[in-house]
């Protein structure tokens, strides 16, 4: 890894096989999908390092460690966040020091160079070291900024995602586990914003029933938050892995959508134009695309997992789509499947559903 | 209601006016039948609904041998898991039937791995099983059904009828053989279609549009509607009530090349009776009003049925439904989906369901019937069928001359006012007795009989003031009409066009209802029973496994039928 000129700031190209402990594993992964030449956005990451610098000028450890104490009961919602606010407060008011602050200015200059736009939005994603690894209850809780434009807001951000490591959520989770929350570091992705026609999410298993040769597709018009979020129902889409047979194309009512707003410089929620609504978000080869992509993917990890990808407003037919995170399908992934084999075995059905066996 | 009901009112000893059995008068397999003790409370009892009329002495025979010995013989050699198959108690006349569950863990496990053996290659040989059977049944059937009677000795007869009873006995044998198994491989397959996300109304058209006997049979009876037609005697039909159709046909030159072809038919399949095994119903052979009036139904109809048309079709819906199901299938998925669609087609339970009732529930009661009545005939009893109200140990007393004809006289009116009394209590007997559980165990009595948690759900709240009653959705579509409560197939002719049947359950004797009524909801049943079949093959809603349907709907109650929630809701009439 080359960190011999700033270790608190690492692009995404030079991210090496074990980036998680700099990079989080969000942004780590990022790095691995690129030198597996898959299509991810351009980008920088504020580093771990930068993170225990930035608490150690400040001397946030010991400050939070102290109200950590003050948590009697980490069962008690009401009680933890109470403390997480009074943690979060602190870390936003806190200054970030003035060579990393510059470190992260200047990056962000050098990628606006990079893709040729002088006020370059971004995508600033918190990276936590600890998220989506072991235990699928971590994952997407902490804060992602879409659309962030500027430097000062930038700053911002970061300090925000810093911040988010200490939801009562992520606090109560870490308690509850006896995990010490300095060996939990965040760093901090700040990527190119895909200028998304359509985004969302999709697994190489099924997500529910846990089936291996099926894989999912959700998405929506612009990007993915509200797909993230829930907030709206997404086009439902299921494929066979083995040879790519689109089996279900649901198209749903969405009635929302995350755009961008260029006026704020920041992606926002609002309602879907009555002709988008009912369209089809995805077109077959573009489905054909995420999926072969997805597979490829697990291919290389040999697990399962799930992504978020991006159609960008300008790919054309045969171009890749964009994957803007990764991680390994944890509910499904390491159950034995039960029904795995594709024989028809009668006795054991029969025993299932006719004995109650 | 609470979740005991009492059997109390049930309690006695007498079969029936002056018999009380003797231990070990009839063979059994792992629980004999009996009438109702108070210690029968303790196990879950369901009013079976495949004899509304309830049964005489002489029938009572086909729930030791066909019932609870065929149940029960089966159940011990496939074996099945979890029972040791069905047992009954009689409330009058009425039958309650219930499970003998197999309560050792370890024996369980032993009869599990047992099935796993036996399973397999039954499944595999099936079709050449089903001709053995069916080769047997024929060798029986063409035996009694041409053993001529007349002329024949005392000893003979009594011969005869002992035979009848183990043909029959026989015969039942080979029914819960077959249909344990079957059924067994058919709820598999259903589970999978279930794993697989099928839609599970389109199950039953993945295993249809092969030929039965039955349908061989319909068709029978449509080629004599159209030789009615051609042959100018359709007045006779129109002006004629079925019952007075046979005298007035006999009575008309016109018909009488017509009636020698009906004749003929008669021969070949009038050894049908209307209902399930029950030795007090005539076959067509003996009273063909059925036949004629089914006949008489078909002549007003616009149009003839086009069989080949209508097969063809079948097989058409068959095949798109399979492909259509397959398509939203991954390759692994098919690949399970083939191989127990395959498996149930080759074994097939919705089509062998269908065949086997022209072999065996509607025809091998029948010898012992035809044996019954040369015997009344031959002893000089008052009425030849006076001979089904004496119990088979009297019977044979009455044969080998230990009692006589005369002793029995004032004990089988005695014992007509007691079956006629409990006939008319039908409509009013208990669902259930004894306790209520969460679910039994028996496949024949979930799938075929409709004991699931709907069933027991609508049990339990019987006595409150219900509005929505649930049940197996069964045919789908939604319909809102008045209800029509029926008890019994006499009662058909009073359904209006667009009415909603209301019912215990349904037989191949009620089809021709079903294409006035606008929906269906029994108390029993499952998926593959008889109302559920010709529901969606009228596509009209149907519910069944509703359990409390005609305690609870009265005749011109305004319900809603929604077939494909499985939901029956009830708007009171005032």
């Amino acid at each position: 890894m080359n960190t011999s000129e700033n270790r608190f700031i690492v692009w995404v190209d030079d991210l090496d096989d074990n980036a998680i402990s700099i990079a989080g594993s969000k942004v780590a992964r990022l790095g691995e999908l690129r030198k597996m030449g898959i299509k991810v956005p351009d980008g920088f990451v504020v580093t771990t390092d930068a993170f225990y610098m930035f608490m150690k000028s400040n001397d946030l450890e010991k400050q939070i460690s102290q109200k950590v104490q003050l948590i009697t009961d980490e069962n008690d919602l009401d009680q933890v966040e109470i403390i997480s606010e009074k943690i979060r407060h602190l870390i936003e008011v806190s200054e970030i020091p003035n060579d990393l602050c510059d470190a992260i200015k200047n990056s962000y200059q050098e990628l606006s160079f990079k893709c040729s736009d002088i006020n370059l939005p971004t995508a600033v994603r918190s990276s936590a070291t600890g998220e989506d690894s072991a235990d699928s209850s971590f994952a997407g809780q902490f804060d992602t900024y879409l659309g962030v434009t500027g430097r000062q807001r930038l700053i911002e951000s970061v300090r925000k995602c810093w911040a988010s490591l200490f939801t009562s959520r992520a606090l109560s989770y870490r308690l509850k586990n006896n995990l010490s929350h300095e060996n939990s570091p965040m760093a901090v992705g700040i990527l190119q914003l895909v200028h998304a026609r359509v985004s969302g999410v999709a697994f190489s298993i099924h997500p529910v029933t846990g089936s291996k040769d099926r894989m999912v597709i959700e998405g929506n018009w612009g990007w993915g938050e509200a797909v993230v979020q829930g907030v709206v129902t997404p086009d439902h889409i299921e494929v066979g892995k083995t040879d790519m047979r689109l089996l279900e194309h649901q198209i749903a009512d969405k009635q929302i959508v995350s755009a961008f707003d260029y006026a704020e410089g920041m992606v926002i929620e609002r309602k879907m134009p009555k002709l988008f609504r009912e369209a089809p978000i995805l077109t077959e080869e573009e489905i054909t695309t995420i999926c072969k992509t997805v597979r490829d993917i697990e291919d290389k990890y040999n697990y399962p997992v799930d992504v978020e990808w991006v159609v960008d407003k300008n790919r054309r037919e045969g171009d890749p789509i964009t994957i803007v995170q990764t991680r390994p399908e944890t509910v499904h992934s390491n159950e034995e499947n039960e029904s795995a084999s594709n024989k028809w075995d009668p006795v054991a059905y029969a025993t299932k559903y006719a004995f109650k066996g | 209601m609470a979740n005991i009901i009492p059997v109390d009112e049930f309690i006695t000893d007498e079969w029936y006016p002056g018999f009380k059995p003797e231990y070990g008068h009839s063979a059994w397999c792992t629980e004999p039948i009996n009438t109702f003790k108070k210690e029968d409370e303790k196990r879950f009892w369901f009013l079976d609904f495949h004899w509304p009329k309830g049964l005489s002495p002489m029938g009572i025979t086909f729930l030791e041998d066909g019932y609870s010995w065929s149940t029960q013989a089966a159940a011990q050699g496939l074996p099945l898991p979890p029972g040791k198959g069905i047992v009954q108690r009689l409330g009058g006349t009425h039958v309650y039937a219930s499970e003998v569950p197999v309560t050792s863990e370890w024996e369980m496990g032993f009869r599990g791995a047992r099935i796993g053996k036996n399973l397999p290659p039954f499944l595999q040989n099936f079709p050449d099983i089903w001709k053995d059977r069916v080769w047997e049944l024929d060798m029986g059937l063409e035996y009694f059904e041409n053993y001529d009677s007349s002329g024949k000795s005392l000893q003979e007869l009594g011969q005869y009828l002992i035979d009848a009873r183990t043909f029959h006995k026989r015969a039942w044998e080979i029914h819960f053989e077959m249909m344990y198994p079957l059924l067994a491989n058919y709820l598999g397959f259903y589970g999978v279609c279930g794993e697989l996300n099928i839609d599970p109304g389109e199950i039953s058209k993945f295993l249809q549009g092969y030929d039965t006997k039955i349908l061989e049979c319909d068709r029978g009876l449509w080629k004599l509607t159209d030789k009615a037609k051609n042959t100018g005697i359709t007045d006779i039909f129109e002006s004629n009530d079925a019952e007075n159709l046979k005298a007035a046909l006999d009575g008309d030159s016109r018909a009488s090349a017509w009636m020698s072809d009906f004749n003929t038919f008669l021969e070949n399949y009038g050894y049908r009776t209307e209902g399930i095994s029950d030795i007090n119903l005539a076959p067509w052979i003996e009273d063909p009003t059925s036949p004629l009036g089914t006949i008489k139904t078909f002549l007003m109809k616009e149009e003839s049925h086009d069989f080949e048309a209508a097969s063809k079709a079948s097989v058409e819906e068959r095949e798109a439904a399979i492909e259509a199901a397959r398509s939203k299938l991954t390759t692994e998925e098919q690949e399970k989906f083939d191989g127990a669609l395959g498996s149930c087609q080759h074994a097939n339970f919705a089509w062998w369901n269908d065949e086997h009732n022209y072999y065996i529930d509607l025809r091998a009661t029948i010898p012992m019937r035809m044996a019954c009545l040369a015997l009344g005939d031959a002893l000089d009893f008052d009425q030849n069928d006076d001979t089904l109200y004496l119990f088979w140990p009297e019977m044979m007393e009455v044969m080998n001359g230990s009692k006589t004809v005369s002793e029995f006289t004032h004990l089988i009116k005695d014992r007509r006012d007691y079956y006629d009394h409990w006939e008319a209590k039908r409509p009013t007997m208990p669902k259930v007795l004894g306790f209520i559980p969460e679910e039994v165990a028996d496949p024949i009595m979930i799938e075929i009989f409709g004991m699931h948690h709907h069933f027991f759900n609508a049990m339990k709240a019987e006595g409150q003031d219900v509005q929505t009653l649930t049940g197996v959705a069964a045919s789908k579509g939604t319909v809102t009409g008045k209800a029509r409560v029926l008890h019994n197939a006499g009662e058909l002719h009073k359904i209006k066009p667009g009415e909603i049947l209301v019912c215990e359950a349904t037989s191949p004797n009620w089809t021709p209802a079903f294409g006035k009524i606008a929906a269906c909801v029994c108390d029993g049943g499952g998926t593959l029973t008889h109302a559920s079949i010709i529901s969606r093959e009228y596509r009209i809603p149907c519910v069944v496994g509703v359990g409390l349907a005609t305690t609870v709907i009265n005749t011109g109650d305004e319900i809603e039928v929604d077939g494909t929630k499985g939901v029956v809701t009830v708007f009171k009439n005032q």
